[in-house]
């Protein structure tokens, strides 16, 4: 028996349930890659289209955080420390990658924890972590910030541009221009946040969602479990990893070092309470109040359509510039460059991906 | 990722027959021969092993309502195939 029969099976399951006219959304950047890479939406009946929503963290950073982390490199004391994939994307100005050819001191990690040891091994440079991800990241992040903290290190800060997953689903259902009848909810968010705090979709608009894990085998399942549920509810296919409370340990993590604030959301704008910004208690290592920066007047690239993409209101392919002006070797737009964008995915498995 | 150390809040673990390094502070009851999700350098979830095997619960469901006589194996494969159909997931009446 193969995984290929298993995916066959679930599929012909799938045609057999699924009523017509059915939209389930992705929210997790990860499930955008394996829908894609796997080929799920042509196993899918044609009764069900699959779409994506704002669940890439580097894609729904607004083009003025994006200008103000480049300002950030620009400044001579600084060592900016980020992840791989925040270092093309285009702000109004150039990319990281650019600042650091031009001579910026900009480096990737793959954790936090390596920023805080850059600063300890440098104490003649000022380490900004720029922090960008849901609530999988922000832990971690603050994990790193008592790191540094314990180590009495005061080269170290952080510009948080951090934000939590929930708020944005209400703000895209509350704009009503994308009909979901399901969400596939993001499977390593959900180990930090558990279930509970889903449960607004149901109440509040009586819409299912099924936090899934990340084989094709686990999205199709999730699809089913969606499909069957008599009464919209939150569920779990992806028990392995993820429980109904969350990780408690990395909750109060986070309750300990960050605030919900507003933050902006490229396609969303400002979601009141969506952010999570660094407590009073932290000020002291708060890039956002250590440093001072003009990051200038932001310009979004003409033609680009990644908001509405955030949205679920365009197909990738739907951008006249897909494919044709914007490439990952060349991207335009945010969601061109993360290979957890939907524009990078379906181009990078084109033939395999398409609607 | 399997733990094969633990030090403090700092732990060995085994990738595809490498070892590596990450921490686990987020995740504080997690010991040795646990199966971890390491994001970012931290482990954030002990992967429930009984919860591993029932991971495929549905699949199993359909290969055991499956006329053919090759979905046995499959079950088996995934550690339960003599495990019932869940109630939960069972029957098809009442489905939308």
């Amino acid at each position: 028996m193969t995984a290929a029969d298993d995916l066959a099976r679930l599929a012909a399951v799938l045609r057999e349930e699924a009523g017509p006219g059915l939209t389930f959304m992705e929210v997790c950047g990860t499930h955008t890659m394996a829908i894609a890479r796997y080929g799920l939406r042509q196993l899918l009946p044609a009764g069900v289209r699959l779409i994506s929503g704002p669940g890439c963290p580097v894609c729904v950073t607004a083009m003025a955080d994006l200008d103000r982390v480049l300002a950030l490199a620009r400044l001579p004391e600084v060592t900016l420390v980020t992840f791989g994939d925040l270092i093309r994307v285009p702000a109004s100005r150039g990319t990281l990658a650019a600042e650091r050819a031009a001579g910026a001191d900009v480096r990737v990690v793959y954790s936090p924890s390596d920023a805080v040891r850059i600063a300890a091994a440098e104490p003649e440079r000022q380490v900004v972590f720029a922090g960008i991800g849901f609530e999988t990241t922000a832990p971690t992040t603050a994990a790193a910030l008592l790191e540094a903290r314990a180590a009495g290190l005061s080269n170290f800060s952080l510009l948080s541009l951090h934000k939590t997953m929930p708020l944005p689903l209400r703000a895209l259902l509350d704009l009503g221009e994308t009909p979901v009848s399901g969400f596939l909810l993001p499977g390593h968010v959900s180990v930090i946040t558990g279930t509970a705090c889903y449960e607004f979709l149901a109440r509040d608009y009586g819409i299912a969602g099924v936090v899934a894990g990340f084989e094709a085998r686990d999205v199709l399942e999730a699809l089913l479990m969606l499909v069957r549920q008599p009464e919209p509810g939150i569920a779990i296919q992806y028990t392995r990893a993820v429980r109904p409370e969350g990780n408690v340990v990395a909750q109060r993590l986070l309750e300990q070092v960050f605030e919900p604030s507003d933050a902006d959301w490229r396609g969303l704008g400002v979601i009141p309470g969506s952010g999570l910004t660094l407590r009073a208690g932290f000020a002291d290592a708060d890039a956002a109040r250590r440093f001072t920066v003009d990051p200038g007047p932001t310009l979004e690239p003409p033609g680009c359509r990644c908001g509405e993409v955030l949205r679920g209101v365009t197909d990738p392919a739907g951008c006249a510039l897909f494919g044709a002006r914007c490439t990952p070797e060349d991207p335009v737009g945010a969601c061109m460059v993360s290979s957890e964008g939907a524009c990078a995915a379906r181009y990078r498995y084109r033939g395999l991906d398409d609607a | 990722m399997r733990i094969t150390a633990v030090d403090g809040s700092r732990a060995t673990i085994a990738v595809e027959g490498l070892e590596q390094e990450c921490s686990v502070m987020l995740v504080p009851t997690a010991g040795v021969g646990d199966y971890v999700l390491v994001h970012a350098g931290f482990a954030i979830s002990i992967l429930d092993e009984a919860e591993a095997q029932e991971t495929y619960d549905l699949l199993r469901e359909i290969s055991a309502f499956d006329e053919r006589d090759d979905a046995a194996p499959d079950a088996a494969e995934h550690g339960g195939a003599d495990r019932a159909p869940d109630d939960d997931h069972a029957g098809g009446d009442d489905r939308r």
